[in-house]
């Protein structure tokens, strides 16, 4: 990677092969037709996908919040986690 | 119960064996490691647990994740980094102004602690840290790579071709991480 930068300017291949990358992880995958999708939707997409993976973790620590207030102590997943962890 | 997650459930018996090995082939594009995930954020969660049962606790538990999500995570890239900065930054923050409100008459009962909180984004400080900030070279490239700058920690002193890269680590973690989250809420909801 460091060679890449030495040479002051990274070629279009690579940028591409990375958005490429970047474009198999996003949900978004499956259709293979358009698979030369535009940079700026790409981006975009790439962009509200994050923020959706944000607000999921935001959703799912709420919720993590409420069964841990009515978790006992005693229940069987707090021993499993607590054996977890020895 | 377990057919809906990819990776193991948390309560496998054996995670501490795999655990040394799993963090071995960290290699450049690996996907991260997702024992290590459950690792620290179960720790977290425990001493969340354990700790003050203050009915604020989904903020602490959304701090958790990300930062157990920064630890689990290689440290060659830079996002993490800059989540653990963020942290220590928090932190620092935090601890200096209960210093001060202690020292005044505790009149409001955390007014301050709510103003430093107003960071919306997640994973984001509002606290302005003395980011460097040189000027992202963009090789023609519009503004939507601004956006994403903001969105990745630590997005803003990347050129563009890096800020390629943390996009799809950062992706990756944090899908790795909402599997985790998710696995635990149906354990636990399903008991």
């Amino acid at each position: 990677m460091s060679n890449r930068r030495s040479r002051a300017s990274v070629s279009e291949e690579e940028i591409n092969e990375l958005i490429s990358r970047l474009q198999t992880l996003l949900p978004s995958a499956r259709r293979r037709g358009g698979s030369q999708a535009s940079t700026t939707k790409l981006l975009k997409e790439t962009c509200s996908y994050i923020k959706s993976l944000h607000r999921e973790v935001d959703d799912l620590s709420d919720r993590l919040s409420d069964l841990m207030a009515t978790m006992d102590h005693n229940s069987p997943g707090a021993e499993i986690i607590r054996s977890l962890l020895r | 119960m377990a057919a809906k997650r990819t990776a193991p459930p948390p309560a496998n018996p054996n995670p501490n064996r795999r655990r040394v090995t799993s963090a071995a082939d960290d290699s450049a594009s690996a996907p991260p490691s997702k024992r290590m995930l459950a690792f620290h954020f179960l720790r977290a969660l425990s001493r969340i647990h354990s700790s003050t049962p203050v009915p604020r606790r989904t903020r602490t538990i959304r701090r958790a994740a990300y930062s157990s999500m920064a630890r689990a995570a290689s440290p060659r890239s830079a996002w993490s980094r800059a989540l653990l900065r963020q942290v220590r930054v928090r932190r620092a923050v935090r601890s200096r102004r209960a210093v001060l409100m202690r020292r005044r008459v505790s009149a409001a009962p955390a007014p301050p602690l709510g103003a430093s909180r107003s960071s919306v984004s997640a994973g984001q400080t509002s606290v302005a840290p003395p980011v460097r900030t040189p000027p992202p070279r963009q090789e023609g490239e519009p503004a939507r790579a601004d956006a994403l700058r903001q969105l990745i920690p630590g997005g803003n002193g990347m050129e563009y071709c890096s800020l390629l890269e943390e996009t799809a680590d950062y992706v990756r973690c944090l899908r790795a991480q909402v599997q985790l989250m998710q696995g635990l809420v149906d354990l636990f909801s399903g008991q």
